[in-house]
């Protein structure tokens, strides 16, 4: 009994702390699956072959630094103070390119392969031939939304955008034109809804 | 005789300004990296001065006057590269990585580099108790410049939101006066 109780004592440890790591990996899985910040470093390659790069990044300090300053008397600021507030962040990374075909598709997998994670729903996929193409992706946890994506591309350019926090469709088209969000167009186009 | 006396008074003030100097921590960092990377030389206000370059309007702005519109008077640390050669050929990213990893503690807000055009901008921003340290470092192929202020978190909220201009903004607002 005595035999029985040290083994178990022995083991339990191992066990439970084997226990643990799994537990703890499978919690770490589950944080990045569900983080709405993407990752764009690896595109950082393509800055190379690029005419222009853009890196914006205003993370959840200054988003919160924006919507605490921004004055409520002024319409225009108040407009924005309330479109910002409970935003964590906002990332934009854009490349523009001399000619066409300096990028492929093959350089935008890493990004594509996050958005294909099922906490990500692609709510419009928009295709041209000449206008090239955007999609826009959405993550929710729960039922509240946590983050968007912006995935735009033309012949000549590619423009990502991460949005984190609670955003929809409509805060992103009035944010248009702000903190380094090009203009995408979206209010007036008529996108193809894809899920 | 008169315009002599003037440059000299202005040299004198010039030179007894304390902010211009690349000493800081992180701008220093910054003006010595750019110095060795492209084998440049940063001028001091006063060669500048010599050379004719903003001479009056940078003694209003360096002095923090009540002219300044953004930057906290007196916050603002200026370091410029004249007529010297930035087109040799490095590279974007590894002046951007260089950039980052001088810049401890530093948040990069923007960078924007087009080698087409040969230019850089780069914002970097630290938190300064209730101010923002603002650098901006704008490099283009015959000069460059390190700007760094002392931002209100007010100014900060309203400059961000337009990160294009806002390097520009403030490199303008740090070195001249309301009458260019």
């Amino acid at each position: 009994m005595k035999l029985i109780s040290r083994t178990l004592l022995k083991i339990a440890p191992v066990k439970l702390a084997a226990l643990a790591v799994l537990l703890t990996l499978g919690a770490t899985a589950t944080a990045m699956a569900q983080n709405p910040r993407i990752q764009t470093s690896q595109l950082d390659g393509l800055a190379a072959k690029a005419s222009e790069t853009v890196d914006v990044n205003i993370d959840e300090s200054l988003m919160a630094l924006t919507a605490k300053f921004l004055s409520s008397k002024d319409d225009d600021e108040r407009k924005v103070k309330e479109i910002v507030s409970g935003l964590k962040g906002i990332y934009v990374k854009s490349f523009e390119f001399e000619n066409e075909g300096q990028y492929t598709d093959a350089d935008l997998e890493s990004i594509r392969s996050q958005l294909r994670n099922p906490a990500w729903s692609r709510i419009i996929n928009a295709r041209s031939k000449k206008d090239g193409s955007i999609e826009v992706y959405l993550m929710h946890t729960g039922e509240q939304i946590s983050g968007l994506a912006v995935l735009a591309t033309e012949l000549k350019e590619i423009t990502v955008i991460n949005i984190v926090g609670p955003v929809n469709l409509e805060k992103l088209t009035q944010l248009e034109g702000e903190f380094g969000i090009p203009e995408l167009g979206l209010e007036g186009s008529k996108p193809k809804r894809k899920n | 005789m008169r315009r002599f006396i003037i440059c000299v008074a202005v040299l004198a003030l010039l030179g007894s300004l304390p902010v211009t100097q690349a000493k800081d921590d992180g701008f220093g960092d910054v003006v010595k990296l750019i110095e060795q990377f492209y084998h440049v030389k940063h001028q001091g206000i006063p060669l500048l001065a010599r050379a004719g370059l903003k001479t009056a309007t940078t003694v209003a702005r360096i002095s923090g006057g009540p002219r300044r519109q953004i930057a906290e008077a007196g916050s603002v640390k200026v370091a410029y590269f004249d007529d010297q050669d930035f087109k040799s050929n490095v590279s974007y990213t590894g002046f951007k990585s260089s950039m980052n990893s001088v810049l401890i503690g530093w948040s990069p807000f923007i960078q924007v580099a087009s080698p087409k055009d040969e230019a850089q901008t780069y914002i970097y921003l630290r938190e300064a108790g209730e101010k923002f340290n603002v650098m901006v470092v704008t490099i283009e192929p015959r000069e460059a410049c390190v700007v760094q202020v002392n931002l209100s978190p007010a100014n900060l909220a309203k400059l961000m939101r337009n990160p294009d201009e806002m390097g520009n903004t403030i490199t303008v607002d740090a070195t001249t006066n309301d009458n260019q």
